[in-house]
């Protein structure tokens, strides 16, 4: 596991229809600790998406450095793994060599990879869905083999842009408990974005508030797990966090 | 009202039995009305033969063989081309797909070619390969060529830039995306684009024959028009839709389909 630090991280657009240079970030400092659960809330625009797109590598950045480990990060690279809001499965692989294609592109040989992928299915409770096509399953179980795709593949960081935002609000529920389940177990890195500030704080060890390209502020949430919404509802620590960040949020 | 609910459940059964039927019975009119007016004497029958004189045809061209070997010479010509087509069309709309530069290269030389029809390069054909089996692949393939490479072209473009990324953050290189997630999306579309391009090379190929052929059921129709003989032109125009009614309808589109749905980027 590896400590992802973003110094003074800055990203500028060229737009060629305007023609003019638009700031989406300006100056971005953060440091990530191994097994960290973070989530980004702030305005539409405020620059979450581009974030956490030069994270994973997809888009360059304009200044400052993110560094894994010490070490600069170009590029895509499997130990940044990726959580879509479109899934982003591959429609024509099984659900089973959906998830087996990290281990894939690893080198990992069929029987090997078929193991990885069932012991991550049965995780997200997915196994009897392994031989079945992704447009043969719901929406919620879509982003639920997108989930495990990305942890089957070991990632050190996992990224996620408002994965849950196009599943029904009571199938969110489940996948936001299932999520925190699944961290428990496997202890990785996330860095989940966001615009819903009750699933940051339920979701997260600390909530990271955005404004205009910079970092307004940091809350912490220590509230107990398992985390479950039953008891959080009801829960006045949980209810004060998300006021507090609402708050933020709406002031950004 | 009874009656035409039972021949309606019969048809409903029967097609669902054989589906070949849901696609004979709407030509049972079109025999109907061609037997009607060619009984009717309207016309000398050598002028305007009924579907009993092409029947008779058929019988006598198939048991002397001529019209079995015309069928594979056709047939062999049409699938040379489409297999030649698509080895050059599909990486070369790849390449224009992904790459900026060859796509502002190729792709006005490309439109300038498309709009020079395929029977259009016959003439200067003709003086460089002079009447043979260069010019008729020539023919083929050019115009089988156009819809793969365009086709391909718009499915590497459709393809969602999320799956490329998914794909590189799993640690997937440039060739394996390429491989693992470009072809395949863009596979639905390839697939029309070898649809059309059949389409077009079939007509092209009938075409080309009556001018170049010494063989095939181009040359076969053009020689019977020498002979004056209706029976067999008829029956040549018959076999074109028919063949090629079972090529597209149970060959090319259901697999058109099936990568479509399956893939699920028709219907979601
Ligand atoms: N490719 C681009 N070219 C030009 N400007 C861009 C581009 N992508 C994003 N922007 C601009 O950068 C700013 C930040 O966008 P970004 O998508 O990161 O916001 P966000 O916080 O993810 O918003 P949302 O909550 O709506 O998803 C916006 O003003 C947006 O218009
Ligand atoms: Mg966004």
């Amino acid at each position: 596991m590896k400590t992802l630090s973003l110094r003074n991280l800055g990203k500028t657009y060229f737009d060629p229809y305007a023609g003019a240079h638009v700031t989406a970030v300006h100056d971005v400092s953060l440091d990530v600790e191994p097994g960290e659960f973070i989530s980004v809330v702030g305005p539409s625009g405020c620059g979450k998406t581009t974030i956490l797109n030069m994270i994973a590598g997809f888009i360059p950045y304009s200044k400052g450095d993110i560094l894994l480990d010490g070490k600069p990060v170009h590029g895509p690279g499997p130990e940044r793994g990726v959580v879509f809001q479109s899934f982003a499965l591959f429609p024509w692989k099984t659900v089973l060599d959906n998830v087996g294609f990290g281990p894939k592109m690893r080198g990992v040989p069929k029987a090997e990879r078929d193991r990885i992928a069932r012991e991550y299915l049965a995780l997200a409770g997915l196994s009897h869905a392994a031989h079945r096509y992704p447009n043969e399953l719901s929406g919620g179980m879509q982003q639920r083999v997108g989930v495990v795709r990305a942890l089957a593949n070991n990632p050190d960081v996992l990224l996620m842009d408002e994965p849950f935002a196009s599943v029904d609000a009571q199938t969110r529920m489940t996948l936001q408990e299932e999520l925190t389940r699944i961290w428990q177990e496997r202890k990785p890195t996330v860095i989940f974005i966001t615009h819903d500030v009750p699933e940051a704080v339920f979701l997260a060890n600390r909530v990271v508030v955005l404004s205009k390209g910079r970092v307004l502020d940091q809350i912490a949430v220590d509230l107990p797990r398992p985390r479950v919404w039953d008891e959080l509802v009801k829960d006045d620590q949980f209810k004060q966090l998300s006021a507090r960040v609402l708050q933020m949020v709406r002031a950004a | 009202m009874n009656l035409m609910l039972q021949i309606w459940a019969g048809y409903a059964r029967l097609t669902r039995r054989w589906p070949g039927f849901a696609a004979i019975i709407p030509f049972i009119p079109v025999l109907a009305l061609w037997t009607a007016v060619s009984e009717a004497g309207l016309f000398p029958r050598a002028f305007f033969p009924g579907p009993a004189d092409v029947l008779r045809a058929f019988v006598t061209l198939t048991y002397k063989g001529i019209l079995p070997d015309y069928l594979q010479d056709s047939l062999i010509r049409l699938a040379t081309g489409a297999a030649v087509g698509m080895a050059l069309g599909i990486p070369l709309g790849i390449l224009i797909g992904t790459s900026r530069w060859a796509h502002r290269i190729c792709w006005p030389v490309l439109l300038f070619f498309q709009a020079i029809g395929d029977i259009a390069w016959l003439p200067i054909l003709l003086i460089w390969f002079g009447f043979g089996l260069t010019t008729m692949t020539f023919v083929i393939v050019y115009t089988v060529l156009f819809p793969v490479v365009l086709n391909t072209v718009l499915g590497v473009g459709s393809v969602p830039r999320d799956l490329s990324r998914a794909a590189l953050s799993l640690g997937a290189s440039r060739a394996r995306v390429l491989w693992e997630v470009t072809l395949p999306a863009a596979l639905p579309n390839i697939i029309t684009g070898l649809r059309n391009g059949l389409g077009y090379g079939w007509r092209a190929l009938i075409a080309v024959e009556m001018i170049v052929g010494t063989s095939g059921i181009g040359f076969m129709m053009f020689d019977a028009r020498r002979a004056g003989s209706t029976v067999e032109i008829i029956l040549g125009m018959i076999i074109l839709g028919l063949l090629w009614y079972i090529v597209d309808a149970w060959i090319l589109a259901p697999l058109e389909r099936a990568t479509g749905q399956r893939w699920g980027l028709v219907t979601s």
